[in-house]
C-alpha cells in the first residue's frame, strides 16, 4: 500500500531533482546568449571530422593530408581527428551528437540528407572561404555538381565526390552462360536494360547464382533504384519536391519491368537472398566505381556505362559532402581546413577513391593514376563521361521520413502478386503531406 | 540448524533435481511403459536443445569459413577448407584486444561497485526501519522501469556538459548509481528480508553496531545473492549496446557488442566471416567460464526467485 | 521469539531513542548512494524528458520553441503512434506468453530425473550469456530467405517463407529470437521454484487419482505462482524495452509489422530530428511500464497463492 505521507515524499524528492536540473547548467538546447562564435582562439586546436569510411588506406592519406596543413598552420591547428562512424548509423549517430551539443567540426554528408542539412542553418557559409583561399581556383568546380549544395550565393557544403554508377561484369559467367558479351552490346549501340535482364536471366538458369543486383537496395534502400528508373525518365517527385510522381507512368513502367525481372524472370534477386557481386556468384551489378577495390582477381569483370532504358541512357552520381557545422567550436579555422583539403593538389591525391567535382581533373589520363585497376577507355566511357548531364539520386529536405515512409509502402509490391499500381498510389496517398512539408 | 546447512540443502536441491514422479522413490525399477515415456521426453528435450546450441554451432564453423562459402546454398555444415585468416583480420581491422579489455574492465568495476551499493543499500531497506523508507524504496523501484532509450538523450548532454563524452566514466558510474543496480538492490533486499533475525542478535549482544552487523555479519552470508547480482550485472554491462554507441567516439575506446558491428568494408557491407569470428572470440570464453561454473550460476539464480 | 533486544529495553528509554537515531543516520548512510544516483541518473532525466516533450526541439537548425501540450495532442492523431502501440501489444503478448510456457515446459522436463540433465541445462542456458548483438546477427543470417534455417527445411522437402520479410513472420521470428535467447533465466527461476514443492503434496494428488496435468494446474503452479509473478513482470518488462534486435534484423519493418514503441521512438528521435516529440512518446512509453507493472502488482492477491 502507498500511504499519503509516502507519496508527499515522492513528490518531495521529485521537487528536489527538478530544482537540481534548474540550477545546473539549465542549458537549454537552442541557440544561446552565449553564442558568438566569433573570438579566435588563443591555443592551436584540434579538428574533428567525422567519416564513415573505415578503409585503412583512405583513413592513412586523409592523415597525410592533415599533417601537410598542420605543418603550414601551427598555430592554428594542434591535431586533426578523423572519426569513423559506420555507415548504416551514420545520420543517426551525427545527429546524437548535435542533440548532445557537441557536433564535430566538420562532416560527411549524405547527398539524400543535402536539403536538409544545407537549409537548416546548421552549416556554414564556405563560398568566402574558398574564393578567398590562394591557388583554390574556385572556377575549375563544376557548377551542375555544386547544385545540391548550395543555397541562394551561399556554399554550405563542398562535394568532394562525385562517383559515378556504372555496371560491374562478371566476364567469367558470361562466357561459361553463353549469353552475348554486355561490352559488344555497348560497342553496337545495343546495351539496354531489357538486355541486361535477358542475359541475367539466362546465366542464373545455367549457372545459379544471382543475375542483376542493384547494390545496396536490398528492398531497404530504395533511391538506389534511381539508377534503373533513370532510363525510364522517372523519379519520385518533382523537382521542387512538393508534388509525389510515383504514379506517373514513367515510374509505373519503371517499376512493373522491375518486379517482373525479379518475380516473373528471377534476372534479380528476390527479397531476402543474399548476393554479392565480389564475392563471385553474381552476373552484373551497378555500383559506384569506387567499390573496385573490393575486386578481388578471383574472376575476369568488366567495366560499362549503364543500359539504356526507353527513354534512354540517364547517367546517375553519388555525392558526399563535406560541411563545416556552425555550432561547432572552431568554424572558422575548419573551414580554413576544408579548403585546404579540397584544393587542386589534394583533390588530385584525393581522386584515387572520391572523383573530385574539378574539370581539371575529371580526365581519362588523371584517373587511370589513381585507378590501377581500370583502363583509360572504361574510365573515358564510365566516369569522365558519366558525370556529364548526369542525377543525383533523390534528396529532400525531409528525406528521413520520405525514406522511411516509402520503404514501408513499397514493401508491399516485392511479393510476387502484387499490383504495382495501386502500391504506387498508396505510396503517394502516404508521402503527400510529407512532401508539402 | 545452523543457517549455512539450511542454505547449502537448498542449493543441492537445485543442482540435483529430485524426482518428483513418485513412483520410483525407493531402488530405480521403472515399468517398460514409463521407460518409453522417459525416452520420448528425452527426444524431446534434445530436439529442444537444436535452436540453443545450432546458432552458436553456425557461428563458429562459419567464422573459419570464407565469405562466399557462408552465402553459399545449400549451407555446408563444416568448413570445406577452414583457415585462420578472418582471426587474424579481426585483429588487424581493429585494435580489438583493446576493447575486448575495455569490456572487461568496465564489466568488472561495474560488478563490484554494483555489489557493493546494492548490499548496502538492499540491506537498510530490509533491516532499518528509518523514516521514508518506503517511500525512498518505492522512488528507486521506479528506475527499474525506465527504459534507457527513454532517458540517453538528457543523460547524453549531461556527460557532455561534465567534459566526459568518449571517456569510459559514463558507462561505470551511471549503470553503478543510476537505473541498472536496482535490480541488484532488489534481490539483495529480498535475500536480507529472508535472513533470520537470530544471527544478527547474536552480533548485537557482542556490542556491534548496525555497520558491524551488516559488514561482519549479514555481507558475508549473502553469498549467493551477491552471486546472482554479479552474475546479472556483469552480463548486462557487458551486452550494453546503446549507450557505448552514443558516448563513445575513438575506436580504442569501444566496447565489444559496439565492435563486432564495425567489421564492415568501406560502404557498409558486413565481412560476414570476420564479423563471426569477432563474435566467436567473444562468446567462447564467456561460455567456458559459464560450463566450468554453471553450478555456481545456477545456484545463484535460483536463490532470487525462492521468496517470490 | 523473545528479542534481546526487547529485554534490555525495560528502563533504558533514553539508550533506545539514541541508538535509534544512530541506526537511521546508518540507514539514511547506506542508502545515500542508490537514492542520489536514482535522483541524479533517473529522475532528473525523467524531468528533463518531460520538459522536452512541451518543446519543439529541431536539432539541426538548433530551434527549442515552446509547444505546450502539442506534442500530445499530435500524438492522439498519429496513425504511426497508434500503429507501433498494436504492434507492440502484439509482441509483448506473444513474448511473454511463449518465453514464460517455454520456460515452464524446460524446467518441468529438467526437473525429470533424465540421463545428461546436466548437459542440457548448460545448453539452454547458454543462449543467455553470449553477447545480445553477436546472437542476433546470426540468427538474422540464419533467417534469410536462402539462410540456414530454409536450407534445413528443403532438406525436408518443405519451402521456407521469406521470415523477415513477411509481416507475419517477421514479427514471429523477432520473438522467436529474443525468446531463446533469454529463456534460460526464467527456466532457472521456474527450476528453482519446482524444486520447492514438496514432493509429498504431489504424491498425495497422484494417489487422488489426478493425472499429470490436473496435477500441474491444481497443485505445482499455485505453489510456484510467486515466482511466476516474478517472472511475468521482469518479462513484460523486458519485452517494451526490446530494440537492439528489431534494428538489427528488421528496422522495424516490413511495412512496419515490427515497429515496437521503442523503436519508433528511436527513429522519431535518431532519424527524424524530432527530439521533442520522441520526448512525449517516451513519456508515453513510461507511463504505460508503470501502469502494467502496478496492474500485476495489485492483482497478485488474486492468484498468487500464498501459504499464511
Amino acid at each position: 500500500m502507498i500511504h499519503r505521507r509516502t507519496t508527499v515524499s515522492i513528490l518531495a524528492a521529485v521537487a528536489l531533482s527538478t530544482s537540481l536540473v534548474a540550477c545546473s547548467a539549465g542549458s537549454d538546447p537552442g541557440p544561446s546568449a552565449t553564442d558568438t562564435g566569433a573570438a579566435p582562439p588563443a591555443a592551436p586546436v584540434n579538428l574533428t571530422m567525422t567519416v564513415w569510411t573505415a578503409n585503412e588506406d583512405q583513413l592513412a592519406l586523409f592523415d597525410e593530408i592533415a599533417q601537410g596543413y598542420i605543418a603550414e598552420n601551427p598555430d592554428k591547428v594542434a591535431s586533426v581527428d578523423f572519426e569513423v562512424i559506420p555507415f548504416a548509423d551514420y545520420t543517426t549517430t551525427l545527429t546524437t551528437q548535435l542533440a548532445g551539443g557537441s557536433p564535430p567540426d566538420l562532416a560527411w554528408i549524405l547527398e539524400s540528407n543535402a536539403p536538409e542539412f544545407v537549409q537548416s542553418g546548421a552549416l556554414t557559409d564556405l563560398r568566402g572561404t574558398l574564393e578567398g583561399t590562394p591557388g583554390y581556383e574556385m572556377d575549375d568546380l563544376v557548377d551542375s555538381a555544386l547544385a545540391l549544395w548550395e543555397d541562394g550565393d551561399s556554399l554550405y557544403a563542398y562535394p568532394f565526390s562525385s562517383s559515378p554508377f556504372a555496371m560491374f561484369v562478371n566476364t567469367d559467367r558470361i562466357a561459361a552462360a553463353g549469353t552475348a558479351n554486355p561490352a559488344d552490346l555497348v560497342n553496337q549501340g545495343e546495351w539496354t536494360y531489357d538486355a541486361a535482364r535477358d542475359i541475367s536471366a539466362a546465366s542464373v538458369a545455367k549457372l545459379g547464382g544471382a543475375g542483376l543486383v542493384v547494390r545496396d537496395f536490398e528492398y531497404t534502400v530504395w533511391e538506389n533504384l534511381a539508377t534503373v528508373w533513370g532510363g525510364w525518365g522517372a523519379s519520385p517527385w518533382s523537382e521542387d519536391g512538393t508534388t509525389c510522381t510515383f504514379t506517373e507512368p514513367e515510374m509505373v513502367d519503371a517499376m512493373t519491368w522491375i518486379h517482373e525481372a525479379i518475380f516473373a524472370d528471377s534476372a534479380i534477386p528476390g527479397p531476402g537472398t543474399s548476393a554479392d557481386f565480389f564475392a563471385g556468384e553474381t552476373t552484373m551489378t551497378v555500383t559506384q566505381i569506387s567499390r573496385a577495390s573490393a575486386l578481388d582477381g578471383s574472376f575476369e569483370w568488366d567495366l560499362i556505362p549503364l543500359p539504356e532504358g526507353p527513354e534512354g541512357k540517364q547517367n546517375v552520381i553519388g555525392q558526399a559532402g563535406i560541411g563545416v557545422f556552425a555550432q561547432g567550436a572552431n568554424p572558422q579555422i575548419a573551414a580554413d581546413f576544408l579548403a585546404y583539403f579540397t584544393n587542386p593538389t589534394n583533390a588530385e591525391r584525393l581522386a584515387t577513391y572520391f572523383p573530385p567535382p574539378r574539370e581539371s581533373l575529371l580526365t581519362a589520363e588523371v584517373l587511370a593514376q589513381a585507378n590501377p585497376l581500370l583502363s583509360e577507355e572504361q574510365l573515358q566511357a564510365v566516369v569522365v563521361d558519366g558525370i556529364q548531364g548526369a542525377k543525383t539520386k533523390p534528396s529532400h529536405q525531409n528525406f528521413a521520413q520520405l525514406q522511411d515512409t516509402v520503404r514501408a509502402e513499397l514493401d508491399a509490391m516485392w511479393q510476387p502478386d502484387a499490383d504495382v499500381e495501386s502500391v504506387l498510389a498508396d505510396v503517394c496517398t502516404a508521402i503527400d503531406p510529407l512532401l508539402q512539408g | 540448524m545452523s543457517p549455512n546447512s539450511q542454505l547449502e540443502r537448498q542449493d543441492e536441491a537445485v543442482t540435483e533435481p529430485r524426482d518428483p514422479g513418485g513412483a520410483s522413490h525407493h531402488g530405480k525399477r521403472r515399468t517398460s511403459g514409463e521407460r518409453a515415456m522417459r525416452a520420448s521426453l528425452w527426444v524431446l528435450m534434445a530436439f529442444a536443445a537444436v535452436p540453443f546450441v545450432f546458432p552458436l554451432w553456425w557461428m563458429a564453423t562459419s567464422s573459419l569459413k570464407s565469405t562466399s562459402e557462408i552465402l553459399r546454398i545449400p549451407p555446408t555444415l563444416l568448413p570445406e577448407s577452414p583457415t585462420f585468416t578472418p582471426y587474424r583480420e579481426v585483429f588487424e581491422l581493429q585494435p580489438f584486444a583493446q576493447q575486448y579489455w575495455n569490456s572487461i574492465y568496465i564489466a568488472v568495476l561495474v560488478t563490484a561497485g554494483t555489489i557493493l551499493l546494492s548490499s548496502l543499500a538492499g540491506y537498510a531497506f530490509a533491516r532499518i526501519k528509518f523514516p521514508g523508507a518506503n517511500a525512498l524504496f518505492v522512488l528507486v523501484l521506479a528506475g527499474m522501469l525506465i527504459p534507457a532509450e527513454v532517458t540517453i538523450v538528457p543523460l547524453f548532454r549531461f556527460v557532455n556538459t561534465l567534459g566526459l563524452m568518449d571517456t569510459h566514466w559514463p558507462l561505470i558510474i551511471v549503470p553503478i548509481f543510476g537505473a541498472p543496480s536496482v535490480l541488484a538492490t532488489f534481490i539483495m533486499r529480498q535475500f536480507f528480508l529472508g535472513l533470520p533475525y537470530e544471527l544478527e542478535e547474536a552480533g548485537r549482544i557482542d556490542g556491534l553496531g548496525r555497520a558491524g552487523l551488516f559488514w561482519r555479519i549479514a555481507f558475508p552470508l549473502a553469498r549467493p545473492a551477491i552471486a546472482a547480482v554479479a552474475i546479472f550485472t556483469f552480463l548486462k554491462s557487458w551486452n550494453l549496446y546503446l549507450e557505448p554507441i552514443v558516448y563513445l567516439s575513438s575506436r580504442d575506446k569501444f566496447t565489444i557488442p559496439q565492435a563486432l558491428t564495425q567489421y564492415v568494408d568501406a560502404y557498409g557491407g558486413p565481412m560476414w566471416n570476420v564479423q563471426l569470428a569477432a563474435t566467436t572470440l567473444t562468446v567462447v570464453p564467456v561460455l567456458i567460464v559459464f560450463i566450468v561454473a554453471q553450478r555456481q550460476f545456477v545456484q545463484g539464480l535460483a536463490h532470487t526467485g525462492l521468496k517470490g | 521469539m523473545p528479542s534481546t533486544i526487547t529485554s534490555l529495553r525495560v528502563g533504558r528509554p533514553t539508550r533506545r531513542s539514541t541508538w535509534r537515531r544512530r541506526d537511521n543516520a546508518v540507514g539514511y548512510l547506506f542508502v545515500a548512494p542508490q537514492v542520489l544516483g536514482t535522483l541524479a541518473f533517473v529522475v532528473a532525466p525523467l524531468v528533463m524528458v518531460v520538459w522536452y516533450s512541451l518543446h519543439e526541439w529541431n536539432v539541426l537548425a538548433n530551434t527549442f520553441t515552446f509547444e505546450g501540450a502539442g506534442n500530445y495532442e499530435r500524438m492522439l492523431e498519429d496513425p504511426g503512434l497508434r500503429n507501433s502501440l498494436v504492434v507492440s501489444g502484439w509482441f509483448s503478448l506473444g513474448l511473454v506468453v511463449l518465453n514464460i510456457s517455454l520456460a515452464m515446459v524446460l524446467a518441468l522436463l529438467l526437473n525429470q530425473k533424465l540421463r545428461g540433465t546436466t548437459a542440457f541445462r548448460v545448453m539452454f542456458f547458454s543462449p543467455v550469456v553470449v553477447s545480445l548483438v553477436a546472437w542476433t546477427i546470426v540468427w538474422g543470417f540464419l533467417l534469410q530467405a536462402d539462410g540456414g534455417i530454409n536450407g534445413f527445411l528443403s532438406t525436408l522437402g518443405i519451402e521456407g517463407p521469406n521470415w523477415l520479410r513477411n509481416g507475419t513472420t517477421a514479427m514471429i521470428s523477432v520473438i522467436v529470437v529474443q525468446v531463446f535467447k533469454n529463456v534460460g533465466l526464467n527456466m532457472i527461476l521456474f527450476l528453482a521454484a519446482l524444486q520447492g514443492v514438496p514432493v509429498e503434496i504431489q504424491e498425495a494428488a497422484q494417489l487422488d487419482g489426478a493425472n499429470a496435468w490436473r496435477r500441474f494446474w491444481a497443485v505445482i503452479v499455485p505453489l510456484v505462482s510467486p515466482t511466476i509473478l516474478l517472472v511475468s513482470i521482469i518479462t513484460v518488462v523486458g519485452s517494451l524495452e526490446v530494440f537492439a534486435q528489431i534494428d538489427v534484423l528488421t528496422q522495424g519493418g516490413p511495412g512496419h509489422s515490427t515497429t515496437v514503441l521503442v523503436y519508433y521512438l528511436y527513429q522519431q528521435a535518431f532519424e527524424f530530428n524530432q527530439f521533442g516529440y520522441a520526448s512525449a512518446v517516451s513519456v508515453l512509453l513510461f507511463v504505460l511500464v508503470l501502469t502494467l507493472t502496478l496492474i500485476q502488482w495489485q492483482t497478485r492477491k488474486r492468484w498468487v497463492f500464498h501459504e499464511s
